[in-house]
């Protein structure tokens, strides 16, 4: 026993305080062994079974896993969700940051600023996307002044398509998701750049860096783990994009902005395969979860933490 | 992307069912008035289940009271939900196998896919024992409420495309209003007088407006098909030169400006918007649309659609049906109201008299209940196309819904959207189709 710990009692089982603490946590805990433990695992097994609206009909083995391996549709998706994670992430991630190094100069109204970019992360992603849908539309605004634009600069203009064309959907996709999620990137760098020592670009200023270098060589460094935690954080989320291609454009055409989460919502509910939905779910955390220790496992090359 | 957690996805599909299992038992709400004394003991109550904005759950609340008048012994608790959540949530119900809360009568489509999953009663033994009569329904119809050969549902409506024209806009461009008997020629040649363009060549008033859905309408006029059987298929049929030739005379009038792109009708507000507005002369639709145009009072009238040289009439066969579930604790007291539903002097002719529908039983169609003295005037043209019912515009296997939202449709939507032809479209397709049905082990 080590001496700052001696004026304390021992660890020993004591039902009369512990009870009461057990029973605190028990409702959420039971909420959770529910709807998070057991729904788990009955979706591992539902997986490897054949499960329809009423249940199991029999042992599937790893059926419905060969079945998502030649399923074109699937592979659609997945390729989709690939592409709006190395579009959105680094997007977001840099439109974040921009905003946010704007946002933390001392300049009039920065609070008011502040509250315009946040405000599409509150925004009703269905509201948003009924906006942008009529922004994007054909003859919308948005084609509207991209075909001025050409105008002015004397290059011919053929308006996209941006919601009925399978080069252009996953695009309109993105860029909902930008318009909605860009503000919380920013919210979070504000506060890590608050964070960084004043003293510490003082002292680089002594030495002569430049506005470039003490943000390369200070700032950078410096906000790295808020850096990593976003791109963690926004890398999931991309790969579980739902609403935004399913209210913008329904996944189409041609499945061209189809995200793997949307169908498995197919599967489930327009398809009643459940089995089949359990199995993509499973796919898809396999690659989150190989994804994530990737990035965790890469940190020590790019991550700094004051501690160090 | 909102606030998710790492496990999260992997129990997506059944965190929902759960919580929708748990939410549905307190749905149910009566349809009678509140102040309605306790119902005595000898009345049986049944759940009867539909979707349905709250003018159409207007119409299902009188043909509830007019029921309940006739028949005092069973009152209905009406289970009503929008189109968006219905169906989640009453698969929630059935997967509950709690008979106290699954309806007892729904409204349902694709009935297929549910009987597959044992959740539907085989009507048939009903049917034998009360002498219904089948013959009624228009021909094809109760192929889409079948399954293994048994009757499962009874389509309330029958889906009839027909065509709708602004008869001021026929007027203007001097082109006479169509003929019941008019070709695919003829609407081309009207279509090219109808169709209005700027300077650029852009197309500016349309001379049709039209869902990429009703494709199935050209290809099966022309003779094409999509399956070479629609219950247990074998092969897609969708390369037929047939079935490209109505696909590609479908996309040619989009391509030369004639017919307004799906995904540009669909961001206009859909055919009824801009038929209304006048940006589309014609448009093809079911009859669903007749009570806004009148309500609007729009100078207008129906035809026939045109149907290609040596081709013929045809119109897909298809309608939600009234279903009754096989956990349902009141099976006697449910095929009573649904044999009234879908009777002559029932729930048909409510529906059909407040403008809800086309009826499924020709002999409503050819009642009083129908030929009003309301527009639109020609309605023996929608007589005609109901008349040519048939299979062909989707399959009847548990598996279509998922055939068709994940491959066909999407498929065809490059065509719409003008970026290949229907040949290299469909071959694509085809070759999808296939292998989707050798996956799922067809033929059976």
């Amino acid at each position: 026993m080590t001496p700052h710990t001696a004026s304390r009692r021992p660890f020993r089982w004591r039902p009369d305080q512990q009870w009461e603490g057990y029973l605190f946590i028990l409702p959420s805990f039971l909420g959770f062994l529910i709807f998070i433990v057991l729904a788990v695992v009955m979706s591992l097994g539902i997986s490897f079974s054949e499960w329809g609206l009423t249940g199991f009909k029999g042992f599937a083995g790893l059926t419905n896993y060969q079945q998502l391996m030649r399923d074109p549709v699937f592979w659609q998706a997945f390729w989709n969700t690939a592409f709006y994670i190395v579009t959105i992430v680094p997007l977001q991630l840099a439109l974040g940051l921009i905003m946010a190094v704007g946002l933390n100069q001392a300049i009039r109204g920065v609070t008011i600023y502040r509250l315009i970019y946040f405000m599409p992360v509150v925004t009703t992603i269905v509201a948003g996307a009924i906006v942008f849908r009529l922004l994007l539309a054909t003859n919308g605004p948005v084609n509207s002044l991209l075909a001025s634009i050409y105008g002015v600069a004397g290059i011919p203009f053929s308006a996209p398509n941006w919601l009925g064309s399978s080069d252009f959907s996953k695009w309109s996709v993105v860029i909902l998701t930008l318009w909605k999620n860009t503000g919380f990137t920013m919210v979070v760098y504000l506060a890590a750049l608050q964070g960084v020592p004043k003293e510490l670009y003082d002292a680089a200023h002594t030495d002569g860096a430049s506005a470039w270098q003490r943000f390369r060589h200070v700032t950078l460094p410096l906000i790295s783990p808020t850096t990593f935690f976003l791109f963690i954080f926004q890398m999931i989320g991309a790969f579980q994009l739902f609403s935004e291609p399913f209210v913008m454009t329904r996944g189409g055409p041609a499945n061209s902005s189809l995200s793997v989460v949307q169908y498995i919502y197919l599967a489930a509910f327009r398809d009643i395969r459940m089995d089949k939905a359990a199995a993509m779910a499973w796919v898809l955390f396999v690659f989150i979860f190989a994804f994530t220790l990737f990035q965790n496992w890469t940190q020590k090359r790019w991550v700094h933490y004051e501690s160090d | 992307m909102q606030l998710k957690r790492t496990m999260g996805i992997g129990v997506l599909v059944l965190v929902m069912a759960l919580i929708l299992s748990a939410c549905a038992g307190i749905a149910p709400q009566a349809a009678a008035p509140a102040g309605e004394p306790a119902a005595a003991s000898e009345t049986t109550t049944i759940t009867w289940a539909f979707w349905g904005s709250p003018e159409e759950a207007a119409s299902h609340k009188m043909v509830a009271d007019a029921f309940m008048a006739e028949h005092p012994e069973i009152q209905i608790e009406i289970w009503n939900q929008p189109w968006d959540d219905y169906f989640t949530k009453i698969q929630a119900l059935w997967a509950s196998g709690d008979t106290k809360v699954i309806p007892d009568v729904a409204f349902l489509w694709p009935t297929p896919r549910y009987a597959a999953e044992g959740v539907l009663e085989n009507l048939d033994p009903y049917i034998a024992a009360s002498g219904y009569n089948l013959d009624d329904y228009w021909p094809g119809l109760l192929e889409s409420a079948k399954y293994q050969g048994s009757v499962y549902g009874f389509p309330r409506d029958i889906e009839v495309n027909v065509i709708y024209y602004n008869k001021d806009m026929f007027d203007a461009a001097g082109v006479a209003y169509p003929s019941d008997d008019w070709t695919w020629d003829d609407f081309l040649a009207a279509a090219e007088k109808l169709t209005q363009k700027d300077a650029n060549g852009v197309t500016t008033v349309y001379a049709l407006a039209a869902e990429g859905g009703k494709w199935a309408k050209w290809v099966n006029q022309n003779g094409g098909a999509i399956l070479d059987d629609y219950v247990n298929p074998s092969k897609c049929m969708l390369t037929d030169p047939a079935s490209v030739a109505g696909i590609q005379f479908f996309a040619d009038l989009m391509n030369q400006g004639y017919a307004m792109r799906p995904a540009d009708l669909n961001q206009a507000g859909g055919d009824a918007a801009v038929f209304m507005s006048g940006q589309a002369a014609m448009i093809l639709q079911n009859t669903s649309r007749v009570s806004a145009f009148n309500a609007a009072g729009m100078n207008y009238d129906v035809a026939p659609a045109p149907i290609p040289a040596g081709g013929k009439r045809w119109n897909g066969a298809g309608g939600a049906a009234w279903v009754m579930s096989s956990g349902s604790d009141n099976k006697d007291a449910a095929w009573t109201f649904i044999e009234w539903l879908q009777s002559t002097n029932g729930g048909e002719k409510i529906y059909t008299e407040r403008g809800e529908i086309f009826p499924a039983l020709q002999s409503v169609a050819n009642s009083p209940a129908f030929m009003t003295d309301q527009p639109p005037a020609n309605k023996q043209a929608i007589i005609t196309e109901a008349a040519a019912s048939d299979v062909g515009g989707f399959g009847y296997f548990p598996e279509w819904g998922e055939l068709s939202g994940s491959i066909i449709d999407p498929g065809l939507e490059r065509v719409w959207a003008g970026e290949v032809d229907a040949e290299t479209a469909l071959a694509d397709i085809c070759t999808q189709v296939d292998q989707f049905l050798a996956d799922n082990g067809y033929p059976k």
